[in-house]
């Protein structure tokens, strides 16, 4: 809502500069969100009186002037030619900026000096073009700045208007506002009306066949008018407020909607089939041309304005293409009438048409503003194009619609903001907001709100006015005295810390993404056609198609990141996200499961000078793997390679399985896959299914003392076939079951030369140590060689 | 006599050979170079097959009164040159150390050799930020589903369908009754459904409204706060607020509440802090208002409570909503809004 500082003022009395207007208005929740001056900054364009006017003695065209500015005479050079010895001009002096950041400095034209300079109309950026100087009326006091003895200095207040607050989208309506904030009263501009002989109801008829939707419907008749085009006030005040100048009867009701905050519309009367307004629901399919020239098509709970035949407009958002008011229309039927919110905003809705009248409507216009909008108009009309206005109103208000009765107790105000209230200052707060109070007998107040406030509904609505007008300043801040809730972060919640801690604790950045992507990621992941993931939840509206699904898998987000980093030459990386996917189910809410992903690329560690950056691997990723599944204490985790994922390579990944429950898998990535997301570098990655890993940890683990006695150990290089995996030598060397055995490690691993094909060299290292006694390294050498002999027979291994 | 005689013989000549040990001793400690020459020396003189027990071989030969008489003086001996070697031992450890502290150096610039760290992303960390605060003053945390039903995300709300209040959020639809939610107040309306006041929660969450630009994101984060008590006031909430805000950006940070409109609270408010980049003078950042919108809250609307089945006239509360996004680009100076989502590591590496 845009509205001038000097337009309130005609409105309501204030001694408050543009800044503590604003502030005012924005404590009164009327947000001003910017604020624009109009003629600031031009104090040195000042009334100035042309002394003497002669020729330039070197130039033919220019003239030489002396120019008095009310404190001293100047001499200006002139090129223009509308102006005589006598006249008052408009002078920029020294120092002064014009529009275009023009300045204006000393100088020499061909020779004579010039202080200044006389401007025209479009230098001051008060018109597109101006021929010659601007010649002011005369008695205007010398030295005066121009904008301001011209009452142009003006600052513009855009005001972001809450959805409830209809009654104040106009100037009235903010006046009201700045009026009950500094108690005083509102002035409404004049409406005389010079109502000819004639009876309006001689001429025009209006029936109201869906009174349910349009409770009142008044109409006034003007014959004679001249449709030319407004006066410069007019056409300056709706440019003002950034409306654009029709006609002059056009622009009456637009300004009298800025005004009085109800909007009216003005037909051609003579288009208008028997003179008649029908108002009535639209026929299902029915055509219609607003006046942008779009044809429409219509349904029955479309509210149309009608003639004695079709309709004339849709009632409250746009007037018909034929009946508008036209440079030959002479008699005019001025409708303002009351609509239904919900039926307009159906309408403007459905159409996409969203329009002054419109807006105002659906929020809630004033029912009782329609007479008085009504003879606003018409009296402009009247004055503006010189025509008769016709006698009386026909006015179709069949039911009376009064504001409700609020029964408002001031002792709940004051428990409700904490504050102490008593009865007459609720009651004079109320009063000030154009309510009518009346005290009731158990002590309450009965309040009607004045027709304007729609939004007055309730008791606690009106709580509301009361905090406001006393200002949210006024409110103390107080704490509150509450009840002890026993509560602690869920273990899911604890969790969700727990391992984001452990990734970023294993140098891993968290990344976010955008939960719907692009429905060809299942693609690129070369997902099956069957598999699940490729139903996913779509938007009815999305954006761009690159973001109309909801992800079923992080698996897409998180290789984009990668590409995007390495796109931008960051080529090591270790991310992470935990954020939901999005699985539909067979009820109506889909589930929405938390999950965990990574990717691993490039080096492991920074370039350094004490030693080379080795590439990342699968390893890697199982490390961070196994110490996350470690430090949540689950336990029994086993490695199984039944291909997971068909974006990862086959021979690279593996599931990861915590006794029976499937917790995710991880590997690397397909290299077809990589080449989809574009990505130069192989990238290790990993999902995780956090909901399984919450059930699965094990909130305290099972803590056993250690051993007092000195350990002992022993190392063996194993000759065994590749297809033997770890894993299973180390298995088999647990299944010895001797309580000694503390430890079991693989510390090297190797292949090559002095080794045959299709075999490795695995050299474990098994730690000893009793919990009773010293051992004997007899004792030691025993278990030891029971451990050789059990890795010989079961997985057929030499000793090297 | 004669006997006596040799005896004496053999004494004195013990007497001397020790006397002559000793001196000999004594004098290779003081003439040895560093800890291990002296060690030598302990060898030589004092080692199992050193001078002195070699000497001690002959007390066997000397007469019983005799023997006590030399073996003190071998004992004597003894601990003299003990004693001697540790002193010059613990000396030329000295030596040793103040040699090494004076002589070895390294270049401390050198590049640390790091673990690589990683980092938490700023969202995430201004959403535990504001848990922790309000944690602290008895709210737990909620959580509720993103994709929501109409319902929970509008109407128990207060926004009946065809209201123009639905127009302030621009919603992604699934279907006729699902939705993107737009904001984290339905996890209000399922916390209230499923317990009884006291109420104290805090709810995280991702919420969606189709709008993009530079400063809005088809996707961000909000904080939804609601307390619902016997007797909580609007003046609670503006104290609430207030410590939030203080701890959140500093102590004293000016807290401003001014009037607005949400369907779900009344009276509502917009929550304005003091400007933290330019402190309230006037700014860009503040549009030279001083002041910064980060909160929205109100008073618990009784439409909402009629919705989740609680009495209005027995109990009051208060709800509030911030946007994280906002939060974190004032908390570390990020103008673009985009950067939050663009997971380049060169912008999350430095939180």
């Amino acid at each position: 809502m845009k509205v001038t500082y000097n337009w309130l003022k005609e409105f309501v009395d204030f001694d408050l500069s543009p800044e503590q207007l604003a502030d005012v208005l924005t404590m009164l929740g009327l947000e001003v969100e910017g604020m624009e001056k109009q003629g600031c900054g031009m104090d040195d364009v000042v009334v100035a009186l042309v002394e003497e006017k002669r020729q330039h003695p070197n130039a033919d065209k220019l003239s030489l002037c002396r120019v008095n500015n009310g404190k001293e005479v100047l001499d200006v050079v002139c090129g223009a030619q509308n102006f005589k010895q006598g006249d008052t001009v408009v002078l920029a002096q020294i120092g002064a900026v014009l529009p275009g950041d023009f300045k204006i400095k000393r100088s020499k034209i061909r020779g004579e000096e010039s202080f200044g300079m006389l401007c025209s109309e479009k230098e001051l950026g008060l018109a597109e073009e101006s021929a010659g100087i601007m010649v002011l009326p005369q008695g205007l006091t010398l030295g005066t700045p121009v904008f301001e003895a011209l009452g142009l200095k003006d600052t513009l207040l855009e005001i972001g208007l809450t959805p409830n607050r209809a009654d104040c989208l106009s100037v009235a309506g903010i006046a009201r506002e700045i009026a009950a904030k500094l108690g005083t009263q509102i002035r409404y501009p004049d409406m005389p009306i010079a109502e000819s002989a004639a009876p309006a109801d001689a001429t025009i008829g209006v029936t109201v066949e869906a009174a349910d939707l349009c409770p009142r419907y008044a109409a006034r008749y003007i014959s004679g008018c001249r449709i030319a085009p407004s006066p410069q006030w007019l056409v300056k005040r709706l440019n003002a407020v950034g409306m654009r100048s029709i006609n002059n009867v056009v622009d009456v009701t637009n300004l009298v909607m800025m005004e009085l905050g109800h909007p009216l519309h003005a037909f051609d009367c003579d288009q208008l089939e028997g003179h008649r307004i029908v108002v009535r629901r639209a026929g299902e399919g029915e055509l219609f041309t607003t006046l942008d020239d779009q044809q429409r098509t219509l349904t029955a709970d479309d509210l149309v304005i009608c003639d004695a035949a079709r309709p004339v407009a849709l009632a409250g958002v746009m007037g018909g293409l034929y009946s508008e008011i036209a440079d030959t229309t002479t008699n005019i039927l001025l409708e303002s009438a009351w609509f239904r919110p919900a039926a307009v905003r159906r309408t403007s809705k459905r159409l996409g048409l969203h329009t002054e009248s419109s807006h105002r409507f659906e929020r809630g216009a004033d029912i009782g503003m329609v007479p008085r909008a009504l003879d606003r108009a018409a009296s402009l009309i009247a004055e503006l194009s010189g025509g008769a206005v016709a006698g009386g109103v026909v006015d179709v208000y069949p039911g009376k619609m009064n504001p409700p009765a609020i029964r408002m107790r001031p002792e709940r105000a004051a428990a409700i903001l904490g504050i102490e209230l008593s009865r007459q200052e609720v009651a004079d707060i109320l009063v000030r907001l154009e309510c009518s109070v009346r005290e009731t007998n158990e002590g309450a107040l009965e309040v009607v709100p004045p027709t304007y406030r729609i939004d007055l509904e309730r008791e606690i609505d009106l709580v509301e006015e009361v905090a406001r007008m006393k200002g949210f300043d006024a409110i103390p801040a107080t704490m509150p005295i509450a009840r002890v809730i026993s509560d602690r972060p869920t273990q899911h919640q604890r969790l969700e810390r727990s391992v984001r801690d452990i990734l970023v604790g294993h140098g891993m950045n968290e990344i976010i993404n955008f939960s719907f992507i692009s429905p060809d990621a299942a693609d690129k992941l070369l997902l099956s056609d069957d598999d699940i993931r490729r139903t996913a939840i779509k938007l009815a509206n999305p954006l761009v198609a690159e973001q109309s699904v909801m992800r079923t898998s992080l698996m897409p987000g998180v290789l984009e990141a990668v590409a995007r980093n390495t796109s931008f030459r960051t080529m090591d990386l270790k991310l992470f996200e935990i954020r939901r996917r999005y699985l539909p189910t067979a009820e109506e809410m889909p589930h929405e499961p938390l999950c965990i992903a990574g990717a691993l690329t490039g080096s492991r560690a920074q370039t350094s000078w004490c030693s080379a950056p080795d590439a990342v691997d699968f390893y890697d990723v199982k490390g961070i793997i196994e110490n996350l599944l470690e430090l949540l204490h689950i336990r029994g985790v086993t490695w199984v390679t039944d291909q997971p994922e068909p974006y990862y390579h086959p021979g690279k990944s593996c599931s990861v399985m915590a006794g029976r429950e499937r917790v995710g898998s991880f590997g690397e990535i397909h290299p077809t896959v990589q080449a989809n997301f574009e990505i130069e570098k192989p990238v290790y990655a990993f999902e995780l299914d956090f909901a399984k890993l919450v059930t699965l940890s094990k909130p305290t683990p099972n803590i056993t003392a250690p051993s007092r006695f000195p350990d002992s150990t022993r190392d063996s290089a194993l000759l065994v076939s590749d297809d033997v995996p770890a894993e299973r030598i180390l298995e088999c060397v647990r299944s010895v079951k001797a309580r000694e055995i503390e430890q079991v490690e693989i510390f090297d691993l190797y292949r090559g030369v002095g080794i045959q094909d299709g075999f490795k060299s695995i050299a474990i290292r098994i730690r000893y140590r009793s919990y009773e006694r010293t051992l004997t390294d007899d004792e030691i050498g025993a278990i030891h060689a029971k451990v050789v002999a059990n890795l010989i027979n079961k997985l057929n291994v030499s000793i090297r | 006599m004669k006997h006596s005689h040799s005896l004496f013989l053999k004494v004195t000549s013990m007497r001397e050979q020790l006397q002559r040990m000793r001196d000999a001793a004594l004098q290779s400690i003081e003439q040895a170079d560093g800890e291990s020459s002296l060690q030598d020396v302990r060898v030589r003189f004092l080692g199992r097959k050193g001078e002195l027990t070699g000497l001690m071989k002959g007390l066997g030969a000397l007469s019983p009164e005799e023997r006590p008489i030399v073996g003190q003086l071998v004992n004597t001996i003894k601990d003299e040159i003990e004693s001697c070697l540790e002193s010059a031992l613990t000396s030329a450890r000295e030596q040793e150390i103040n040699r090494r502290l004076q002589t070895e150096r390294i270049d401390v610039t050198l590049p640390g050799r790091r673990l690589p760290c990683g980092t938490r992303h700023p969202i995430t960390l201004v959403i535990e930020e504001v848990c922790d605060i309000f944690a602290g003053l008895g709210f737990s945390v909620a959580e509720g589903p993103e994709i929501e039903h109409d319902w929970y995300n509008f109407e128990a709300l207060n926004f009946p369908p065809e209201h123009p209040a639905r127009d302030m959020q621009d919603t992604f639809f699934v279907d006729n009754n699902l939705l993107l939610r737009t904001h984290t107040s339905p996890v209000q309306i399922r916390t209230m459904l499923k317990q009884k006041p006291p109420v104290r929660i805090i709810a995280p969450g991702t919420v969606y409204r189709c709008d993009s630009d530079a400063t809005h994101s088809p996707m961000f984060h909000q904080i939804e706060g609601l307390m619902v008590d016997k007797g909580v006031t609007f003046g609670d909430l503006k104290g609430m607020l207030t410590v939030f805000t203080n701890q959140l950006f500093g102590q004293k940070t000016g807290v401003r509440l001014r009037p607005s409109f949400f369907p779900f609270t009344e009276p509502s408010a917009e929550v304005d802090i003091a400007c933290v980049i330019c402190g309230g003078k006037g700014c860009r950042v503040c549009k030279q208002s001083g002041w910064l919108e980060i909160l929205g809250a109100g008073m618990v609307d009784p439409e909402v409570y009629r919705h989740v089945n609680y009495d209005a006239e027995e109990i009051s509360g208060f709800a509030f909503g911030m946007g994280i996004e906002r939060i974190a680009m004032l908390k570390y100076g990020i103008n673009d809004m985009r950067l939050l989502f663009e997971n380049d590591v060169r912008f999350l590496r430095q939180f």
